[in-house]
Order: structure tokens, then sequence, then C-alpha cells
């Protein structure tokens, strides 16, 4: 394929843009990719990662970003805020906890949610959606007692009680089946 | 004869479930070291020895560049396993319908994949995966934002589901752009055969999940089934369309790749995309009897590094053309055309 910028030299890289909410892709050598990203300055294109860097950097250039000028470091592994939005990548588990105001801000504006709904971890693929039921009641309760909204705190409560009794009693019918299985 | 095929296997080649997870007391990839990579693929080792089924463990270093590409054309591993090449490997299933990457951006990146569309067998298999390596609760997991991955565009379920799509007739149309925009309203997005930044070589698209926090794995790997059906849907009558609306041209078209596939001398890697895709396309209206199985794992044998495998030598490019134009003819020998 040949270069759509000089109509010369073979092209290399396909660059995608999007221009007025319209996907383009053009065929680039590498000689006229340098020439456009001198055009972008901010451009890079090396992967998702730094993309995603880019765009915390550009916002906030931009002025758009509600983000506050953050300095934070993790206790654990030494990661800076500023290293993350330079590679777009954490250091470890224990950086969520240190920049844990900032990384909502970004997570609310990356996915449009802050809260997840799903599997955790070590439950069987069976009795997914009632721990996932127990689980988000649980993540209810802990915000409405943080709320001090301590009547809708003890009706979620009571819900979880049930639906824990309910999964109890499941369990122990099972485990008779099996006990019936193995006679 | 009548081949077995895999559900909607005329239009869906195959369906993939990979999820990412860390272990909590571990540093993710920016922080990684030689100790730390030992112990991630100890423990990945430990905790699935026991698994029905024979795993292979394949570390990245040991492998030749050829050995390399050859399980990334195969959709094994992801090129970016690649980029941490000295800390990483892959526990492969026997059947390799699920492997578990190690030491690539997170700890682990667990995959299912099946042909055509199963999604929710995929997604079975890599959950139970996931089970076993998660049993003793230590994968970095917040209650609030779900798994923890080392790129906040993860976080939540880690998954990323897709479904790899033949659409020739859509392309052909120019509608690629359009779906595009529509699949983006649903959270999903289309990406080339080799995902990130790859280009649709012989009309293969990958459509998979954008999002992964705040919809459960169900919810999206729903989403994913029916937008894929749609599409299925839509190419289909495209292709009848085509095929009441000016047969014999449609027909020449494509049989002259089949043409060319059994004689040319010199085949490179993007032509062999094209004819590939003529081919699949006569196979799926049933024109060629041909299995489209077959004809799949023939496409992905035929790339750059697994050609080299099977040679048993790196070969210069005009010699690569040379050997895939050779094994084409000899596949193209053992088809009937109807």
């Amino acid at each position: 394929m040949i270069c759509e910028e000089c109509g010369v030299r073979p092209a290399t890289i396909r660059l995608m843009s999007v221009v007025n909410g319209e996907k383009v892709a053009r065929n680039l050598c590498t000689h006229c990719l340098s020439d456009v990203k001198k055009q972008l300055p901010n451009l890079d294109l090396s992967g998702l990662d730094s993309m995603l860097a880019n765009l915390i950097a550009a916002t906030k250039k931009m002025g758009l970003s509600q983000e506050p000028e953050v300095d934070l470091t993790c206790p654990r592994c030494g990661t800076t805020y500023e290293a993350f939005q330079k590679s777009g990548l954490l250091g470890c588990a224990d950086c969520y906890g240190a920049f844990r105001e900032p990384l909502e801000t970004l997570l609310k504006r990356i996915h449009g949610q802050t809260q997840h709904t799903g599997r955790v971890p070590g439950m069987a693929t069976e009795d997914i959606s009632q721990k996932i039921g127990i689980y988000t009641l649980k993540q209810q309760l802990n915000k409405a007692i943080t709320a001090e909204e301590y009547e809708q705190a003890a009706e979620l409560r009571d819900r979880i009680r049930a639906l824990q009794q309910e999964m109890d009693q499941q369990e122990l019918s099972e485990q008779e089946a099996h006990a019936h299985d193995g006679v | 004869m009548t081949e077995y095929r895999a559900p909607e296997q005329d239009v869906v080649i195959s369906s993939r479930v990979r999820l990412a997870r860390n272990y909590r007391d571990i540093p993710f990839a920016p922080q990684m070291n030689q100790d730390w990579s030992g112990e991630t693929i100890r423990r990945v080792n430990e905790s699935m020895k026991d698994q029905q089924g024979d795993y292979r463990l394949v570390r990245i270093a040991e492998l030749n560049k050829s050995e390399r590409n050859q399980l990334v054309e195969h959709h094994l591993i992801s090129y970016d396993l690649l980029k941490f090449e000295q800390f990483s490997a892959a526990l492969i299933s026997s059947g390799e319908t699920v492997s578990i990457m190690i030491n690539e951006e997170d700890h682990l990146r667990i995959q299912g994949l099946l042909p055509g569309m199963q999604l929710e067998r995929a997604a079975d298999l890599a959950f139970k995966a996931d089970d076993v390596l998660g049993a003793d609760g230590n994968y970095a997991f917040d209650t609030q934002w779900g798994y923890l991955t080392s790129c906040p565009t993860n976080t939540g379920t880690g998954m990323r589901a897709s479904t790899m799509l033949h659409l020739p007739a859509l392309s052909a149309a120019g509608q690629v752009s359009a779906v595009l925009q529509t699949v983006s309203k649903l959270g999903l997005t289309v990406r080339g055969l080799y995902g990130e930044g790859s280009d649709a070589k012989g009309n293969l698209y990958q459509l998979s999940n954008q999002v992964t926090l705040g919809r459960t794995e169900e919810d999206m790997v729903k989403t994913l089934i029916a937008a894929t059906a749609q599409l299925a849907d839509h190419e289909r009558s495209l292709r009848e369309t085509v095929r009441e609306d000016d047969s014999m041209s449609m027909l020449d078209k494509l049989m002259r790749s089949v043409g060319i596939m059994g004689h040319a001398r010199l085949m490179s890697s993007a032509e062999f995309m094209q004819r590939y895709s003529d081919l699949r396309l006569l196979a799926a209206m049933d024109i060629v009897d041909a299995s489209l199985s077959e004809m799949d794992q023939l496409m992905m044998d035929l790339q750059h590094g697994s050609l080299n495998v099977r040679a048993g030598e790196k070969m210069s490019g005009q010699e690569r053309d040379v050997y895939r134009a050779e094994l084409l003819r000899d596949y193209i020998r053992g088809i009937a055309t109807k």
C-alpha cells in the first residue's frame, strides 16, 4: 500500500482519527507520519496506555478537567500520581487506595460508572446472581450507615439476612443430595 | 458431504472472553521484576496443576521470534505479552480453548476461546479457570471498583468479551463505519483481526465490550450476543441480496479468487487475506464444499510466523510467499467446487 500523504513511499502505519464524529483511517509512511505528528505535538501512537495518559494530560491543559493538581505517592510501591499520568499504568493494588479521589473522577470519565456490579473473587459459577445480590445489598447498607439513614439500613440488613438464609438452605439441601448420591 | 459447523459459523469465526486479574500482594507490570514474575508463574502452575486436561507452560523468553508470532497469530497470546518478554509466560490447554497469559499488562489474562458463536461457553471456560486461580482469595479486588487492574480502562469486571466476524458483504456495501457508530452506543467497539490498532484484513472484525465498570459480565455478554446476532443477520441478508441481484458477477469475482489460489506461485500475506475472504464467503454460502473450521485454521497457519515455524527456518519475504502459495495450491486441490 502506498502512503496517502506523499503517494510515493510504502505505507507502514494506519493512523485512525475521529473527525466530526466520523472515524477516518489514513495509511501513512513513517516519514509523513512524523510530519503529521508535528502538527499534533501531543499525539503519541504507541498504544492505549499512552493514549489514556495523553487524554488525562490534554484535558488538564485545556482546563476541561475537574481533576485538581495531585501530588500523591503510593506508600507501598512508590508510584507517584504523576508517573501514573505519564504511563497510564498503576504500580500495585495499593495505588488504588493512595489515588482514590482522582481515580474516582477518572473511572467515572472512562466507564460512566464507579460502582462494580458483577463477579466477586472465590464465587462458584452457579450461585453468581445470589452472591451479587448480597454483595450489592451490603454495599448499599454501608452507604446507608454512612449517610445515617438507619431506617433504610435496617431494611437492607433484613434483606441480606433473608438472602443469606436462602443460600444456606440451598447449600444444606445440596449437601444432603450429595450424601444420598453416595449411598 | 456437509461438515459439522459451530453455531453461526457462516459469519462468526470465533468467540472469546478474556479476564484481567492481579494478585494483591505482587506489584503490577510497571514495577515487575524477575523474582515477582517467577512467583506469579509459580502460583498459576500450582493452582492449575490438578485441573483436568493437559496444560503446557510456555515461557516467552525461551521462544524464537517466529514461535512467538505463531502464538499471537493463533490468538493464544496477545502482542502485548511479547512486550514483557523477560517476565512473561502462558499456560495453554491442550485443545487451545483456554489460555492463561502470565505477566502481561496484568498478572493474569485468562482466556476462553471457541469457534463460532459460543460466547457463553467461552465465558464459562474463562470463569472456571478464574474460580480455580482466585480460590485462595489472593486477587486484588475492591468492594467499590471490583477487580483492580494495571490500567483503569479494565477496572471492574476486567472482562473483554469479543466475537470475530467475517463481514465481506457489509464491507463491500460500505456500511462498516455506520456499524461502528451504532455499536459504540451499546458500550461496544470494533477492531481489526489482531486487536487494538490492527487492520481489518480479510474483512474480519472483532466486536468487543468497551466498558468494564458498572455492568455485570452477564449483562455485557448478553449485549454482545444480541449485537453479534443482529450484525450476522444483516450480513446474511446483504449476501442474499447480492446473490439474487447479480449472482453471476458475484460468482465470477469469487471463483476467480479460487482459480488464483489454485495456481499462483507467489502469494503475499495481504493478497492471501483477500482471497481467503472470497473463498470463505463461497463456502459459507454453500457454493464451495469446504470446511469453515479447516479454512479458518489454514488462515492462521499461513501467517508470517506460523509459516516460518512450519518450514523450520526463517525465510525471506519471497521464500515465504512461494511457500504460502504452495500450501494454498495443495489445499485448493483438496476441496470440491459445486
